[in-house]
């Protein structure tokens, strides 16, 4: 019978931790890309302006059409891929969201005299945003995920870490285990935070 | 053939682009058949009235569903033969890892779309006199379907492009020799333009196919 063994964690733990703030901060930065491109293509797609649409539309369904692994080759080491990929689904999502916002709104600010990007700033966005809450956590936690795909490009985040311990220690599987087991706490913290934030932030529309 | 030839595409490299498509194809629909088959499993048991039975598959899914894919595929191409005589080639691992992924996902989906039909169509086949399979059977899963055909295309479009990570266990798939050609021909564009091209003639249609699909299965109660 194999007999589990973390002792590596003694000598290799910080270097496992640091690989998770690298994730984080990874993490952080591409929510934080993805984000803002995701809501300018949502505009753009609803845009009025033909070839804006044409745009958007291209950009999505390149990124959701070809495989993450790819494209982080394709684009090496310049671009920040992980953000650009992410924004493709998050585009979704927003759009999503500014349908659900209905026509009666639209004329209401322009009733009270709104223009068009103070319409947009302070009635559409906040509250496809509302909306869109949960499945842009959903997004979040497969970003977490997916970037960890980033160790192929030399990238020391956690998996990134893990492999390189694997290969000082041999101990694939309390590696891969320890740290599946983390990824797995740490989206379900993100999960649960999220449940908490909808409940309070949920509108009825 | 000179040393300059190596910069270049040639006809063999092209045989060698359909090889490597037919290995994404082979892996892929390996692991959807098989993860389709458990993951309707594990949602119908999702679906189960008994509250331990019903929690038991989340055991299975979560830490699936939880976790990347990758670390899963290493775990079980690097750590199994570790604490096992478990010792899995490439694609059995590759096939392996791709399946339980799917099935966690489907599982989930299968659960989602079999609560979004309404409890007034069980009461309604309770109430007509049938037993609860034969309500499910005849009543509950074709409305389920409608809604779960959709979504489970998204799910295999997803995972086309999950597939792309067993290149990372050295299967030469189309990843694989668009990184082993980018090298030789020092030409990255072009050469993951190729793969990023058959990818897409893969997977667009599909997407199309769900969209059109959802349209034209989405019903109100």
């Amino acid at each position: 019978m194999y007999k589990l063994n973390f002792n590596f964690l003694n000598k290799y733990g910080g270097m496992l931790l640091e690989g998770m703030w690298t994730t984080l901060a990874l993490v952080v930065c591409c929510l934080a890309i993805g984000f803002v491109l995701g809501t300018v293509m949502a505009l753009f797609k609803q845009s009025k302006v033909k070839p804006l649409r044409w745009f958007a539309a291209v950009w999505v369904d390149v990124l959701r059409n070809t495989p993450f692994l790819v494209q982080i080759f394709f684009f090496y080491y310049g671009l920040p891929v992980l953000g650009i990929n992410t924004s493709a689904p998050n585009c979704e999502i927003i759009r999503a969201g500014l349908m659900a916002v209905k026509k009666d709104y639209y004329e209401c600010a322009a009733a009270l005299g709104y223009t068009r990007f103070q319409t947009l700033w302070y009635f559409v966005l906040p509250i496809s945003l509302r909306v869109a809450f949960k499945s842009l956590v959903n997004n979040f936690v497969n970003l977490v995920l997916t970037s960890s795909v980033c160790f192929s490009i030399t990238v020391v985040e956690t998996m990134g870490a893990a492999k390189i311990i694997v290969g000082r220690v041999s101990r694939p599987f309390e590696v891969y285990l320890l740290i599946l087991v983390c990824y797995c706490i740490f989206t379900y913290i993100v999960s649960f935070a999220a449940k908490l934030i909808d409940k309070k932030i949920r509108i009825e529309l | 053939m000179s040393f300059y030839d190596y910069a270049y595409l040639t006809s063999n490299d092209a045989m060698q682009f359909v090889k490597a498509t037919g290995v994404t194809l082979y892996i892929t629909l390996m692991s959807l058949f098989f993860g389709t088959v458990l993951g309707v499993l594990l949602g119908l048991v999702r679906c189960s009235k008994n509250r331990v039975v019903r929690t038991l598959p989340l055991l299975v899914i979560e830490p699936l569903r939880n976790s990347p894919l990758v670390t899963q595929l290493f775990l079980i191409y690097y750590g199994l033969p570790m604490v096992s005589r478990i010792m899995l080639d490439p694609y059995p691992a590759a096939i392996l890892a791709l399946s339980l992924n799917t099935a966690a996902f489907m599982g989930v989906l299968v659960h989602n779309s079999v609560s979004a039909v309404p409890d007034g169509q069980w009461e309604a086949g309770l109430a007509l006199g049938h037993s609860r399979v034969s309500t499910f059977c005849h009543v509950i899963a074709r409305q389920a379907l409608r809604l779960l055909v959709p979504q489970a295309i998204t799910l295999y479009i997803s995972q086309l492009q999950c597939s792309s990570l067993v290149a990372l266990i050295s299967i030469m798939d189309l990843t694989k020799l668009g990184q082993n050609l980018a090298l030789r021909t020092l030409r990255p564009f072009l050469v993951y333009g190729i793969v990023f091209l058959i990818y897409y003639v893969i997977s667009s249609p599909l997407a199309a196919l769900a969209r059109r699909l959802e349209k034209k299965l989405a019903f109100h109660y």
